[in-house]
Order: structure tokens, then C-alpha cells, then sequence
């Protein structure tokens, strides 16, 4: 294949394994939890993905512009907050809501992105921080948000008629379906020349003024993209649970994305899925036995930082690449 | 013209002196976090913990029957023993890789939450108490302060002072800012390089521990008390420039001023804004801070 060497940003072929066996496996896993009739854990794995979702985001601006957000959670309990509003007080559609929180969270990204972007490295990573910290600060002492109560009571969201976001299945497989249409978006933008230039300023961003393109332009929408991916995985959120509460914003879930990502492979895109479900199940696995579930994500997470820095799925795809490659060329020299 | 004399008095000054023993604590947190930045490159997300601890072991020390003073005087140099444990143990482990600044700070992240949970399983989630030991207080200006206070305000201001005289002043401060200004240089020289490194880990981390210690008394001491502080600290590590000591004594002190005069207007609700506004306005103007960094003048 000559492709390979012209294009070395191809996607390796043990990744597009890795990505075929998640959403494989998650339908395999909707069938057989449909077939014994569970409803936690398919409950769960909704969540899992939604935090996939917010995984993915995270992923977007540090595997591949190279930023660490510390605040995503800021977008994601936006989407969340906003989704719940419109299913409450305005109508119960699920398009509706997931429409409007697109459009607040682009917005809110807009708005963040100009304040955030101008910094680099640290700086960037700080003030994400301090801007979800503040933001999750005033919606916990706004009263008309339900102040540190949140909003309960959120009805279902009716996606098609006979189909709402109260039916374990059926939401599992609209959330996956969301997730996967993202994940795919991204996976086709990353091949674009937008994605290259988002390479490019990750390798060396001083360079990039040189061929002619403006960094802060290419940040600022991979950053309005992530709130906005962001936004609308928080949007699924109270359609699975019925309330959204200000925890959604606080740092926990922006550092417990950060450890998705990371614990998965950063830049890897599928990496985070595969963390977000993993640690998620972690978490509840855990956290049945103990409530000090963190101590043993904590620690999880620091093994992986010294010693796998790539993350799981970051470690696995050159060892199946190598694998796959072997084969492939046992198969052409048995052919001559 | 009396009522604006007497609400300068009654109603600013009293606020102002409690911003100020407030902002000493806040400065030598955020000194710890400078000195690590500035010498290591190294942002220390679990520095609010290491406050926590702080507090934790004194109210362990008193627990145990020492006197205040004692834990006061322990704290410190047990941070220090911790702090030198933990550059050797973790940090050094990914210092040398090429994303040393992100795998440090997800590091130190990854230890915070650790070590949160690791202070709720040995003392429990509540907040406890730590007893005042200095109690009474003082007329100053016609107007009544804790004693408490007055003396965290006195002790924080000699420590900063004395963190200033041993870092520009001392052979040792040169060999640290040495050391962050041409590492490879100051090898070549004889500076054990990567003991400093740890060293100035363990002294950030001290001062930290400090800091808890000597707000432990004045508010409560609980798991998570390193939070909301450490968002103060890192701000004005931000405003002062990362690596700056001037910078974060001068950003400390007219933050907390800041802090506490607005607080006479506005709902404290708008703290956190106000404080991150100024730190984006700073950042806007100066996107490095205030000041340049260790060793760079």
C-alpha cells in the first residue's frame, strides 16, 4: 500500500480494531442485559458513555492540540443544566434540548475559548480551572438553579414518539449512537486539514505562524468544538437520571474525565471510551464495597501516569499493530 | 466627615487587618507553589492537600499531648520529610520525560485525591476543632482583635521575610536559583542538582504544612479545607508570575485586600469571580504575570 507512506496521520489498523471491538461490544452488551432483563447495569453503562462523551472532549484538546483542561466539566454540567430547563419548563423533546445546549455550549465555549486560549501549557490548565471552579460557584448559589439542590424532577425525554430516555435499552442505544456519531466526526476531522493544523500546533505552535496559519484561530474552535461535544453529552445526562445537581461542574468531574482519558490513551480518541467505561465500572464495582473508591482511582491513575503514560489503548496499538503487520506478511509470502 | 472617618475605622480597618492575616497564610502557600514552579517546572495540584495534612498532623500532634507550639515547630520538618519522599519517589519518576509539565501535574493531581482520601479514612469526613492558644485579645486603634490573629499576621510576615533573606540572601538560595536558571551549568559546577530538587520540593511542601498549621486554630480543620485555599494561591501565583517570590508576596497580600474590602460591598457569593476576573484582566495585559521567574532577576 504506497497510501501508507504518503499518509503516516493514517489511522493504524489495531486502532480501528480496538474502536469496531467498543462499539461492537456495546451492542453485544445491550443485547444480552436486554435479553436477562437488567436495567443497573445498563443504566450504568449509559453513564459510562455520557462521561465517554466528556472524555472524548477532554481528549480533543489534550491528545490533540496538546492543552489539558481542567475544567470541562464547566461545558458538560451547562449542557446538563441547560437540557433540564428545556425538558421542565419548555417541552420534553429530546432534540430540542440537545439542540439548545449545542447551542449554549457553543456560546459558553465561544466566550471561554477568548479568555482561556490567549494562555498556554499551565496557564491554560489553571484558568480552565478557576473558570469552572467560579462558574460551579455561582449556579451552587443561585437560587433560581435550585442552589445546591439542582433540579429534580426532570421528565423524560421522548426521542420518537413511543420511545423515551426512561427506557433502559432504548436510551442506552440512543446514547451510543450519539457517542459513536461523535466519535466518528472526530476521527473524519482529524484527517482534514483543520485536524493537521491542530497537529501541528500540538508539535511545535511556534512554527505554525511561519506556514501562514493563525494558532489562536485553529484553538479556538478545536475549543468551541469540545465545549460543544461537552455541552451535549451533559445534555444526556438528566434524561437518564431526571436531575442535574452543581457537583456535575465541580472539579471532580472535570479531574475523573482527565483520568479517562489519560488512563485510556491520550489522543487516541477510542482510548478514552474504553477508560470512561472502565473506570466507571471501577467506580461502582468499588464503590459497593467502600466509600473510599477514590484512594484506589488515585492510585490507578498515578501507576498509569509513571508507567504507562500513553494509557491502555496507547500501550496495546503499536504490540496488535506489530501483530497484525506480521500476519499480513506471513499471508503475502505464503501467496508468492 | 466624622461618619466617613469613623466607617474608616470601625468598618475598612478591621477588615483590612483580617485580610491581612488571612493573606500571609495565602502567601506562603503560594510561595510553596512558586518556588516548586520556578526550580522544578512543577505545578503542584496537590499542594492544598499538603495544607491539609499540615493541619491534620498538628491537630494529631495535640491529640497526643504536645502543646501547640510543639506541633507548630514538628509540623514543618515532618512536610519537609514527606515532601523530599515524594519528589524521590514519584516526581523524579516522570521529571525527565518530554511532557514533564503535563505528566507532573496529573501526577500531583493523582496524589491529591489520594491523599484526601487517605486524611477521610484515618480522621473521618467532620471538621474538628483545633483550641485557640493564644486567647483574649488586643485593643489596636481603638478597636478589639484576637490575639490569634495578630500573631499569625506577626509570625507569617517573619517567615515570609525569612524565606526572602534564605533564598537571596544565603549561599543556598543561590545554589537553588542557580540551579532554575541553568540546571545543566550548576551540575557542571557541583551542585548536587537533583537534591536540590527534591530539597526545594520538601521546603515548598513545609511551608504549606505550615500554613495549615497556623490557620488550622482560626478555622476548621477538614479533608477537603485545601480546596478552596489552594484556588486562592494558585491565582496569585498566576497574577505574580509562576516563579516569582516577589510576585507572589506583593499579588498575595492585594488580593486577600482585595477579597476582604469587596466583601463590604458585594456578596462574598462574587469572591471568586472578582478574583479570577482580575487574574484573566492580569493575565490579558501581562500573560506571564506580574513578575519573571526564579533566577531570571
Amino acid at each position: 500500500m504506497p497510501d501508507k507512506q504518503l499518509n503516516p496521520a493514517r489511522v493504524p489498523d489495531a486502532l480501528r480494531l480496538f474502536s469496531l471491538l467498543f462499539f461492537a461490544g456495546a451492542l453485544v452488551f445491550a443485547l444480552v442485559a436486554t435479553l436477562v432483563g437488567d436495567v443497573f447495569f445498563l443504566r450504568l453503562a449509559t453513564e459510562a458513555l455520557i462521561f465517554g462523551g466528556l472524555a472524548l472532549s477532554v481528549d480533543l484538546l489534550l491528545g490533540r492540540v496538546g492543552l489539558l483542561p481542567l475544567g470541562q466539566a464547566l461545558f458538560f454540567g451547562l449542557g446538563a443544566y441547560v437540557s433540564a430547563l428545556v425538558l421542565k419548563e419548555w417541552q420534553a423533546s429530546f432534540w430540542l434540548s440537545l439542540v439548545v445546549s449545542l447551542l449554549a455550549s457553543a456560546l459558553a465555549g465561544l466566550v471561554g475559548g477568548i479568555i482561556a486560549i490567549r494562555s498556554k501549557g499551565v496557564y491554560f490548565a489553571l484558568i480552565s480551572f478557576g473558570l469552572a471552579q467560579v462558574v460551579s460557584k455561582v449556579v451552587f448559589n443561585t437560587r433560581e438553579l435550585g442552589a445546591s439542590d439542582g433540579i429534580i424532577g426532570v421528565p423524560g425525554a421522548v426521542v420518537v414518539p413511543g420511545l423515551d430516555s426512561t427506557a433502559p435499552t432504548g436510551f442506552f442505544l440512543v446514547t451510543l449512537a450519539v457517542i459513536f456519531l461523535i466519535y466518528l466526526g472526530l476521527r473524519y476531522l482529524m484527517d482534514t486539514p483543520f485536524g493537521r493544523q491542530l497537529s501541528a500546533i500540538r508539535t511545535n505552535e511556534d512554527r505554525v505562524p511561519f506556514l501562514g496559519f493563525d494558532p489562536w484561530r485553529y484553538k479556538l474552535l478545536a475549543f468551541v468544538g469540545a465545549a460543544c461535544i461537552a455541552g451535549v453529552s451533559g445534555a444526556l445526562y438528566p434524561m437518564l437520571r431526571g436531575f442535574v445537581s452543581p457537583e456535575l461542574m465541580f472539579f471532580q468531574v472535570s479531574g475523573n474525565a482527565v483520568i479517562n482519558v489519560i488512563v485510556g490513551g491520550a489522543g487516541t480518541l477510542i482510548g478514552p471510551l474504553y477508560g470512561s467505561a472502565l473506570l466507571t465500572g471501577l467506580r461502582s464495582v468499588v464503590g459497593s464495597f467502600t466509600a473510599h473508591h477514590q484512594i484506589i482511582i488515585g492510585l490507578l491513575f498515578v501507576v498509569v501516569v509513571i508507567m504507562f503514560p500513553r494509557g491502555l489503548i496507547g500501550y496495546l496499538t503499536p504490540l496488535l499493530q506489530r501483530r497484525l503487520e506480521a500476519r499480513r506478511s506471513r499471508h503475502q509470502q505464503g501467496e508468492q | 466627615m466624622t461618619e466617613a472617618l469613623e466607617w474608616l475605622q470601625f468598618v475598612l480597618a478591621p477588615q483590612m487587618i483580617n485580610g491581612l492575616s488571612i493573606g500571609v497564610a495565602v502567601v506562603l502557600m503560594a510561595l510553596g507553589l512558586t518556588i516548586i514552579f520556578g526550580l522544578l517546572d512543577v505545578i503542584n495540584m496537590a499542594h492544598g492537600e499538603f495544607y491539609a495534612i499540615g493541619a491534620y498532623l498538628a491537630v494529631a500532634l495535640l491529640g497526643l499531648g504536645l502543646s501547640f507550639w510543639w506541633a507548630l515547630a514538628l509540623t514543618p520538618m515532618l512536610m519537609a520529610v514527606l515532601g523530599y519522599a515524594t519528589e524521590r519517589g514519584l516526581i523524579q519518576r516522570v521529571f525527565h520525560s518530554k511532557d514533564r509539565h503535563t505528566l507532573t501535574l496529573l501526577l500531583t493531581f493523582g496524589l491529591a485525591i489520594v491523599l484526601e482520601d487517605v486524611l477521610k479514612i484515618i480522621f473521618g469526613a467532620n471538621p474538628l476543632r483545633v483550641e485557640t492558644p493564644i486567647t483574649g485579645g488586643s485593643e489596636l486603634f481603638g478597636l478589639f482583635f484576637p490575639n490569634y490573629r495578630l500573631f499569625v499576621m506577626v509570625a507569617g510576615g517573619l517567615l515570609i521575610a525569612a524565606v526572602w533573606v534564605l533564598v537571596f540572601r544565603t549561599s543556598l538560595g543561590a545554589i537553588v536559583r542557580a540551579a532554575a536558571f541553568d540546571r545543566h551549568m550548576s551540575a557542571s559546577l557541583g551542585v548536587p542538582v537533583s537534591r536540590v530538587y527534591a530539597a526545594t520540593f520538601a521546603f515548598g511542601v513545609a511551608l504549606a504544612g505550615l500554613a495549615g498549621v497556623l490557620l488550622a486554630p482560626i478555622y476548621s480543620v477538614f479533608p477537603t479545607m485545601g480546596r478552596d485555599f489552594v484556588l486562592i494561591a494558585f491565582s496569585v501565583v498566576i497574577i505574580g508570575g509562576m516563579g516569582s517570590i516577589k510576585g507572589a508576596v506583593l499579588a498575595g497580600l492585594l488580593l486577600t485586600q482585595v477579597q476582604s474590602i469587596s466583601s463590604l460591598f458585594i456578596s462574598p457569593v462574587w469572591n471568586d469571580p472578582l478574583l479570577f476576573g482580575i487574574m484573566v484582566l492580569v493575565l490579558m495585559w501581562r500573560p506571564r504575570g506580574l513578575f519573571g521567574k526564579l533566577g531570571h532577576a
